[in-house]
């Protein structure tokens, strides 16, 4: 099993509609996929059209997975299962600062998981308190969606910072472009200069698209409502590299 | 989690008015039907089957499910059926794959038309919550064909089991009643007139101990001659490397018979077909090498140092050119008269009914007193040899021990089902043991020598040639690198094999004196 977070501490970057679409062509490229909305908006829910309810309540992702098993339901797609969100989940940080091993929290709910399916993505909140740190822990591989603006490579690089001050392995951490306009010089700029400082920047970007935003009306992945399209394509590309330069390259 | 459900469909079943009663309960969704064949493979000596796995393809996935399961265990996006494990893409299935069909060619045993129609099952917020679906499969060909199967599945969502019984109770109350049928792919392999596990190359051969030990030789004779004659007859298609192996074991085996299972056919006989089957097996040596050398390409790469990998090239395009030659001249070897008539000779000899007074020796001896004898003796000899190369290892000798061993598998091998299987299969595994580690050493001696030699017929002119002649010196001096430490475990794989509680079980299965002290 391997678990993959899709995390930002900036919101509105994108990271649901990674999240989503990368579980959905991870699913239909043969992997069993789990995707866990941690989010209490639940946004990653409701574009699968699952009630945002968790049977156990917030208290399943600390007294181990038994609870939390229950909850998941199918998708409309094959090999896709979803963990949905519950609003409770907004007090997911003071739960976890509660318990001894504070920071394991996540990881010890997700390992019953591990014999179910090959692939977990977490769709993250906003966070940078512990639950950031139950994140880092459990995910093998981090992936953080980033627009090419200024404000949005300042929080990736004091997501860095925290993970080195925390002693997180900041080297399972890969940004890759998100929301891009090609046609605002200053996007194109940023992005070759992150691209030449930063050298785990995915060499694929999510440009910033109407057809995106057309998730929230017909309530499914984009590559299975509009298959052609180049948001589509996009988020395939985007899972070739995740696969490629990460999954495979690391085994 | 709940399983998915098949349901038998009568003849008379209306799917519209069925759908339509659903309807009044439930938010149904058709989708359009889909029309897709599934295709099956497995190798040609059925790997997959006998380990109880299907592998079938179906709207451009591959799939492997467990014989007579629904629920695939793995499965791959494909674009072009996949036929030898190297053409398939990194993944969960190719793991599982390879070491069952190993260098075997897939190849499509029978293909199936299906017409499916979904029918998806909505809640309030359209979600889908089961599914509902129809499924045709039949048998294409032309002109109408009767279906194979005709069945109704309901295919629960995960997490909406509530859904999942109301329907079931609705569909077992429109008389509807779950499917037993067996497994799809022995309906079609049926229909398509094949049957599955028809071929395999593994010696197995019901005798009777009691039976004459001339008729039982002819018998285990008659099994390898069908070896032979099933892989002669597809040779020419040059499936993958094992149809031409499974060949050649079958002639070597046959050979050995005739000299192992002594006096029990007049010698004029059996040295006539020695004779034969030696021709018959040096038709496709220089094939066979190569073949073994093209399919050690990948091994053979990952000995050398990463610089070197790609110098060697020239050496397999080499051998590949050799390779269409050679084979080419195996196919008119198997197309001469002289060859049909050794086979036409050896069926009518096998087919001859045993003579009543029996002018040799042993042709009317019970079978498991000639099996015990003959075992035991040979046994008895690889101990005494094995012996001596502790003492003293010579790569001669080691190969001479090689030759009696394979001599003593053979036995038994042809005799096993005359002994109590457990046993026997221990001693097997033990010989086994034992043979791999002198099949390695023989195997690097002779792809020493045979690179040292296939290096002079490249042109050493030319500058990637001359790079070639570099890698394969690297790769010569690594062979005789591992030679060595083959070699040097030669003593502990022997010394357990010839170890006091083997040489017991030996005695107690095989020799005659202790049968006799026992009785």
């Amino acid at each position: 099993m391997t678990t993959l977070a899709i995390f930002s501490n900036k919101g509105g970057v994108g990271k649901t509609a990674a999240a989503v679409n990368l579980s959905y062509l991870a699913a239909r490229a043969g992997a069993k996929t789990l995707i866990c909305d941690l989010d209490p908006q639940g946004s990653a829910t409701y574009y699968f059209r699952v009630k945002p309810k968790l049977k156990s309540g917030p208290k399943g992702f600390v007294k181990g997975a038994k609870g939390v098993y229950k909850s998941v339901k199918g998708t409309d797609f094959d090999n896709l299962d979803i963990l949905p969100a519950d609003f409770s989940l907004r007090k997911l940080d003071i739960l976890y600062s509660k318990f001894g091993n504070s920071k394991k929290q996540l990881k010890l709910m997700l390992y019953p998981f591990a014999c179910e399916y090959r692939l977990i993505i977490l769709d993250c909140p906003v966070t940078i308190g512990i639950l950031a740190e139950n994140i880092l822990t459990a995910a093998d591989y981090i992936l953080v969606p980033m627009i090419p603006t200024t404000l949005s490579v300042r929080t990736f690089n004091q997501l860095l910072a925290f993970a080195k001050k925390k002693r997180y392995d900041a080297a399972k951490i890969y940004p890759f472009f998100s929301m891009v306009d090609r046609h605002k010089k200053m996007h194109r700029e940023l992005m070759l200069n992150v691209l030449k400082g930063f050298r785990r920047v995915l060499p694929s970007f999510i440009p910033y698209l109407a057809q995106i935003e057309k998730m929230g009306i017909h309530r499914a992945p984009v590559p299975a409502f509009a298959p052609k399209s180049v948001a589509s394509k996009s988020y395939q590309n985007l899972w070739d590299k995740v696969e490629h330069n990460i999954l495979s390259s690391h085994g | 989690m709940i399983q998915n459900l098949k349901f038998h469909l009568p003849d008379d079943h209306d799917e519209k008015q069925f759908i339509r009663q659903l309807a009044d309960q439930y938010v149904i969704k058709k989708a359009p039907a889909v029309a897709d064949k599934i295709a099956f493979y497995d190798t040609f000596d059925w790997r997959l089957f006998q380990k109880s796995l299907v592998l079938y393809s179906s709207d451009n996935r591959l799939y492997l499910r467990k014989l007579s399961k629904n629920e695939p265990l793995e499965s791959i996006e494909f674009s072009k059926a996949p036929v030898f494990i190297w053409d398939f893409v990194d993944s969960h299935l190719k793991t599982k794959l390879a070491p069952i069909i190993k260098m075997r060619a897939l190849l499509k045993l029978v293909e199936v038309s299906s017409r499916t129609t979904p029918y998806r099952i909505l809640d309030a917020a359209e979600k889908t919550v089961a599914r509902l679906v129809y499924e045709a499969l039949y048998l294409p060909r032309k002109g109408s064909t009767p279906a194979l199967a005709n069945h109704l599945w309901l295919k629960p969502v995960r997490g909406y089991p509530k859904y999942a019984r109301q329907l079931a109770k609705s569909i077992k109350a429109a008389g509807l009643t779950v499917s037993t049928e067996k497994e799809l792919l022995i309906k079609a392999l049926a229909s398509a007139g094949k049957q599955p596990g028809s071929y395999s190359a593994k010696v197995n051969i019901q005798l009777d101990p009691a039976m004459r030990s001339d008729q039982a030789a002819k018998e285990v004779l008659h099994f390898l001659l069908d070896v032979m004659r099933t892989n002669e007859a597809i040779f020419d298609k040059d499936l993958d490397t094992e149809v031409l192996h499974d060949f050649r074991v079958a002639i070597r085996r046959t050979r050995s018979a005739l000299a192992q299972i002594k006096n029990v056919f007049p010698a004029r006989t059996t040295n006539r077909f020695k004779k034969d089957f030696k021709y018959v097996g040096q038709l496709s040596n220089a094939l066979r090498d190569l073949d073994v050398y093209l399919l050690s390409q990948d091994a053979y790469k990952t000995m050398l140092p990463h610089d070197l990998r790609d110098d060697i090239d020239p050496l397999f395009r080499h051998l590949h050119q050799k390779r269409t030659k050679a084979f080419q001249q195996v196919r008119r070897g198997l197309k001469t008269k002289k060859y049909a008539k050794i086979i036409k000779d050896w069926e009518a000899f096998l087919n001859q009914p045993p003579p009543d007074s029996a002018a040799v020796e042993n042709a009317t001896l019970p079978v498991v007193v000639l099996a015990r004898q003959r075992i035991y003796k040979r046994y008895r000899a690889i101990v005494k040899t094995g012996n001596k190369i502790l003492a003293n290892t010579e790569d001669e000798m080691l190969h001479a021990l090689r030759i009696e061993c394979k001599k003593l598998r053979y036995l038994m091998e042809f005799f096993a089902t005359l002994f109590p299987r457990k046993k026997i299969n221990v001693l097997i595994g033990q010989l086994k043991k034992l043979q791999d580690n002198l099949g390695d050493f023989n195997d690097l001696c002779v792809q020493q020598d045979y690179l040292l030699d296939i290096s002079t017929e490249l042109p050493a002119d030319q500058e990637n040639i001359k790079r070639a002649l570099v890698a394969i010196g690297s790769l010569v001096q690594t062979l005789n690198h591992n030679k060595q430490s083959v070699k040097k475990a030669f003593a502990s794989i022997f010394t357990q094999f010839a170890a006091p509680e083997n040489q017991q079980l030996f005695k107690e299965l095989f020799s005659p004196k202790a049968r006799k002290s026992n009785s």
